[in-house]
């Protein structure tokens, strides 16, 4: 076939010099390539500028956990189902039961495995595989507990200083600037939550960064709710 | 625009009593810890780019046996006329609201033209991935961004302190208290010649030293205003207008 063409081409131009004829094919090519470089370039662009990166660039944000632990069951209101395949009614649990130091620190925190088995050493059958890598990093079966290496979903720059209590404590005082809504129980500090993290109480094994928390969402709403806009307000 | 002193709800400032100091270094030891500076050797010192955000100044006076050592920790004077704000293409550094002179590390481009314009040399720039032997580790301060290469750090006045404190104060709804925010180097001055404070506070302490016969700052011909009010050393032998016997 491209003999056929070569030959169309040199009946076609027979007064074509012959750098031209070799130049064509090469300029097609070639902005082929270009094509595919600048294709690549404005995705990179279009991912980096909305700040979520897209899922089928192999960039998806629900990291997958050490211990599939439900966000649904504990916090959720609903019935769901467990890691055997039994339904189970959601606990709706509050978010500060574990995540205690949200309203007084900088850091949510995430609970010690003891916490985990102030329940867990009894509730929950044998068989059950996260349950029992729980017990075992407690302490409670074998001999060797080790800790779990949770990985972290919200993570935030270097230079910024991010300190959930005075946010917690502003929208607990403004209930109307509360934009989230979450399927689990809203009592208290927990009722904030879903503004920035979402509806956590419905993500089923993975927990997944819904906003892109980038500095002009922080901006934008400490502007709009008249909080200090000095840099050295985070960044320090 | 920056507010006028006055008009500030804080105007942070600190107040050094030269005639207190011993040039002991604990304040340049308290400070490396606190704000995540880059451990200085020897060859730093040597190419004359060892980063101290507060330094204790030595001086000679006089011929053994009748000598003195006299001693001055200078740190960024967080001037209020400050010639480094002006200079920067990019207003990493300015002035804000509490009387601080502000470095945002993540807008600096590292141009090195503020550390050019300050006159006090307290600037200090990253010409180096900062590293840290594996023992420390650990003994990195989380509040405290860790300076990448290409931009340049100061004196902060410890401004993680004065959010926390100012964070605190917020929440139990009144105004910070004097003495409660203490900077790493106030906090570690073990004759307490260094004081940190609101000017703005009338009964702070900073504000009664600050207008001590003594006061004086530094450089003041170039009239930056700066916010570090030195108190002159005493000099008992040369009031009394004999040397030690």
């Amino acid at each position: 076939m491209l003999s056929a063409l070569l030959e169309f081409l040199r009946e076609k131009h027979r007064t074509t010099p012959v750098w031209l004829k070799v130049l064509i094919p090469v300029l097609g090519v070639g902005s082929l390539g270009v094509v595919a470089v600048l294709g690549a370039v404005l995705a990179f662009v279009i991912t980096a500028w909305l700040g979520q990166p897209i899922p089928v660039l192999g960039f998806d944000q629900s990291i997958e956990q050490p211990i599939p632990f439900s966000h649904t069951i504990h916090a959720g209101t609903g019935v769901y189902e467990n890691s055997l395949g039994d339904q189970v009614q959601g606990l709706g649990m509050d978010c500060t039961f574990c995540h205690r130091t949200v309203t007084t620190q900088a850091n949510a925190g995430i609970p010690p495995v003891q916490f985990c088995t102030y329940c867990h050493q009894v509730i929950g059958k044998d068989e059950s595989e996260p349950l029992t890598q729980i017990r075992m990093s407690a302490g409670i079966i074998g001999d060797d507990p080790q800790p779990i290496n949770w990985r972290r979903v919200h993570r935030m720059p270097d230079h910024v200083r991010f300190v959930h209590e005075p946010h917690v404590r502003y929208l607990l005082d403004h209930p109307d600037k509360i934009t989230g809504t979450s399927t689990g129980t809203n009592i208290g500090a927990a009722s904030v939550c879903s503004t920035c993290h979402g509806d956590v109480a419905s993500m089923k094994r993975t927990v997944t960064q819904v906003e892109p928390l980038k500095m002009g969402q922080c901006v934008n709403c400490h502007r709009d709710n008249n909080a200090p806009t000095d840099c050295a307000s985070c960044h320090h | 625009m920056t507010l006028q002193r006055e008009k500030r709800d804080y105007s942070w400032g600190m107040v050094v009593d030269v005639d207190k100091c011993t040039g002991c270094q604990a304040c340049v030891l308290a400070c490396q810890a606190e704000n995540n500076v880059p451990l200085n050797l020897q060859d730093r010192f040597e190419r004359a780019r060892a980063m101290q955000w507060i330094r204790v100044e030595r001086y000679w006076e006089g011929e053994f046996p009748d000598i003195k050592a006299r001693f001055i920790p200078i740190m960024c004077q967080h001037c209020e006329n400050a010639p480094c704000e002006p200079v920067c293409p990019v207003f990493a550094t300015y002035h804000n609201n509490e009387g601080l002179n502000v470095q945002v590390y993540n807008r600096c481009v590292g141009t090195r033209y503020c550390a050019n314009g300050c006159p006090y040399i307290v600037r200090f720039f990253n010409y180096w991935e900062p590293v840290w032997p594996e023992a420390f580790r650990n003994h990195l301060n989380p509040d405290v961004t860790v300076r990448s290469r290409g931009i340049m750090e100061k004196c902060s006045f410890c401004v993680q302190r004065i959010r926390r404190g100012v964070r605190n104060a917020e929440r139990d709804g009144r105004k910070v208290q004097d003495g409660e925010i203490q900077t790493a180097c106030t906090q570690a001055c073990p004759t307490d010649a260094l004081v940190f404070g609101n000017f703005n506070d009338k009964d702070s302490r900073v504000s009664k030293m600050k207008d001590d016969d003594r006061h004086y700052t530094l450089l003041p011909h170039l009239a930056t205003d700066p916010n570090v009010v030195y108190l002159a050393q005493i000099d008992t032998d040369r009031s009394a207008g004999s040397s030690h016997g």
